[in-house]
């Protein structure tokens, strides 16, 4: 009879223990799911932390403040190791699971033609990191939307900085990978609109390429025939800093300008000394610092600035600008959702997102922009003494 | 500047190239001679001894020749620690497992550099700063002619090694010919474990060297190890002497392809080379000793 007792008791309290949950999130609500599908292990690992991490401190902060109309936001992490076939895998899994209305990432631009074949088939929203490419845009995907300044707006805005310094002949010199290839070519569309001369390089480079010394050889007779006013190294990762050095190693003094790939940090440490006087054009989060008094996402980036500094001892970059975007525009969309968030009601809660101001700039989306941008969401940045300057010029916003 | 200014500086800059393939082949060459085993690491070797020296002065914060010092000898120790825990227990087994297992070292070697130094490509400051020499129409990097002067060393200590040094001695007795060797008491599998070490040594010195000039990343072992491979092969397969050559005249080649093709192809240029070679000329430029010639 004792036993008896004992053993009721015991199943009192692990029947209690067991519908603890249930019974704990029936106070609360339940959470949003977002699904992340990123490269965390493979070359961009270290680039991808910085996201993983951005990510997390703004979901635990939207927590903090009472989530979404009382849901928490839940993110839902999976690795794809840079490979084609393990970012579908993930697309698809999380397509699956009906709790997730909106997948983040991939990071690079390889995967993206995937992932948003994907989400267009299994009707779930992607929000993709890097910017889109003329290939995937001619295609008018209704449900996938890209969160980086697009090649548009970067050569836009390069040409700005050209027509500002004066520069009447630019060589450009391209990678050759379809996002470099497309900014070479706005950049020659819009330069020659304006009246520059743009001269783009039959040679191009790869991006495991260590040396570009027998290409700039190459070029070299071109830039002294032609008397180029600036060299542009239209590329992303290693390859910008390697072109640089290797231009200066030449005795090649043509100022040099980049996409708004330079941005990063470790590009000024693989560059050195070469790097100095290098110009570009790239997201407000480069800058924190010296961004104008008046300018409307200032107070965002600085006190993101702040806390990435004091959590992880490290400042913001444009990676953890791009994380942070990303997590808060889902926040928005999500809290214009009317009622019950369904699919198809975050997709237009999204594509309907108006002057939204995060850390890169203002996102304006409609069913023809998905890009979310603009031209004046980019500031012109030069390197000096090793870190990255802000340059204003008189007649350019 | 005429085409031939444009192939001088091509050749120029083929040379500095050259010589890391040259030394990448030596350390594929010296192993080889020594066991008969192709060690497929050799290129996480230079990978290491880069990264290394990177850690070393940026983690570490030792003085750059200190930290230089010390990345080449842990990876010297990588490289007895390889041959004690990955060749040594395979002695008895064919060249062909052994190759795979070298093969699985160099992923683990270069996953784990990418796991404990992080993925993002890193660099050295040049030994001598950004500065560059004009020698006539010519422009060369000084980190270049430090790559060269130091080859030179390397090679001629190596050369000091072989045939002045008791144990350079041994080493070149058990490859030239091991059962003589071996009834002179000479321990074949000690003279392994030394060929890895000195393989590890060249090839971290080769990525010390060549770090300030391009940038190494984890991944950026294979392809170095490739070309080196390549140049070992091209030179004649298992000859220190054809191994310096097919280095020089790869990394040659390779440059001055550019003049007439467009840069794209340059990576593609070092396996047509090797294609072309197996397809006529077997041996090598100056003949291998494992490869019998009266069969082509």
């Amino acid at each position: 009879m004792k036993v008896f007792r004992k053993c009721a008791v015991l199943t009192m309290v692990a029947a209690l223990l067991l519908a603890w949950p249930i019974l704990a999130q029936a106070a609360g609500k339940a959470p949003y799911k977002i699904g992340v599908n990123l490269e965390l292990t493979g070359p961009w690992a270290e680039v991808t932390k910085t996201v993983k991490q951005a990510m997390t401190m703004e979901v635990e902060r939207i927590n903090a403040q009472g989530g979404v109309d009382g849901h928490p936001l839940e993110l839902v992490i999976e690795d794809n190791g840079f490979d084609l076939g393990r970012a579908a895998v993930n697309m698809i899994k999380f397509a699956r699971n009906k709790e997730i209305p909106v997948v983040l990432g991939p990071w690079e631009d390889p995967l993206q033609a995937t992932t948003r074949a994907i989400a267009e088939r299994e009707q779930i929203t992607n929000i993709i990191f890097c910017p889109s490419n003329p290939m995937v845009r001619g295609l008018k995907q209704r449900w996938s939307f890209n969160i980086a300044q697009s090649d548009i707006n970067v050569s836009q805005r390069l040409v700005e900085l050209c027509l500002a310094r004066g520069y009447k002949k630019v060589l450009v010199f391209p990678g050759n990978w379809p996002l470099a290839l497309s900014l070479a070519e706005y950049f020659k569309q819009f330069g020659e609109e304006k009246g520059i001369k743009v001269i783009v390089s039959r040679e191009t480079h790869k991006p495991t390429d260590i040396d570009m010394t027998p290409q700039l050889i190459k070029l070299k007779p071109i830039i002294e025939r032609e008397k180029v006013d600036a060299f542009y190294a239209c590329t992303g990762g290693p390859p910008g800093p390697i072109i640089v050095k290797n231009l200066r190693a030449l005795g090649i003094k043509t100022p040099v300008i980049g996409t708004h790939a330079f941005g990063f940090g470790f590009i000024i440490a693989l560059g050195g000394a070469a790097m100095e006087g290098v110009e570009f054009a790239a997201g407000k989060s480069v800058v924190p610092d010296q961004l104008d008094e008046n300018d409307p996402v200032r107070p965002i980036i600085i006190d993101f600035d702040k806390r990435m500094r004091a959590r992880y001892g490290q400042g913001l970059d444009q990676i953890a600008g791009h994380a942070h975007d990303a997590i808060w525009l889902v926040y928005d969309a999500l809290k214009r959702c009317q009622g019950k968030v369904t699919r198809a009601q975050f997709r237009d809660a999204l594509e309907a997102t108006k002057g939204f101001k995060a850390c890169h700039g203002i996102y304006t989306y409609s069913p023809t922009d998905h890009d979310g941008l603009s031209k004046e969401d980019l500031v012109f940045i030069r390197i000096e003494g090793g870190k990255f300057k802000r340059i204003m010029f008189p007649g350019f916003k | 500047m005429d085409l031939l200014g444009l192939i001088s500086q091509l050749f120029a800059s083929g040379i500095t190239m050259g010589a890391i393939y040259a030394l990448v082949a030596l350390g594929f060459v010296t192993i080889v001679r020594a066991s008969q085993i192709i060690n497929f690491a050799q290129g996480e070797f230079v990978m290491l001894g880069g990264v290394l020296a990177f850690f070393f002065i940026k983690g570490a914060g030792f003085s750059y020749p200190v930290a230089a010092l010390m990345a080449v000898i842990s990876v010297v120790i990588i490289g007895f620690l390889l041959h004690l825990l990955v060749v040594y227990p395979l002695r008895k087994a064919s060249a062909l497992i052994v190759l795979m297992a070298t093969l699985g070292a160099s992923i683990v070697l270069s996953n784990t550099s990418a796991l404990l130094f992080g993925t993002l490509p890193k660099t050295l400051p040049p030994f001598s700063g950004d500065l560059s020499v004009q020698l006539g129409g010519i422009r060369i990097a000084s980190q270049s002619l430090w790559v060269l002067g130091a080859t030179f060393c390397l090679l001629l200590a190596l050369h000091l090694l072989a045939h002045r040094t008791l144990v350079g001695k041994a080493m070149e007795a058990s490859s030239t010919d091991p059962l003589g060797a071996d009834l002179a008491g000479i321990s074949r599998n000690l003279m392994v474990f030394f060929a890895f070490g000195v393989s590890a040594g060249m090839g971290s010195i080769a990525g010390v060297l060549v770090t300030p000039l391009f940038y190494t990343s984890y991944s950026a072992g294979t392809l170095l190890g490739l070309k080196g491979f390549i140049a070992a092969v091209l030179g004649g397969w298992g000859k220190n002497s054809g191994a310096i050559l097919g280095g020089f005249a790869l990394g040659i080649v390779e440059s001055v392809s550019v003049a007439f093709i467009p840069a794209g192809y340059k990576d593609g240029v070092a396996f047509v080379v090797l294609l072309l070679i197996l397809y006529f000329r077997p041996k090598g430029i100056l003949g291998s000793p494992f490869i019998d010639s009266r069969r082509w």
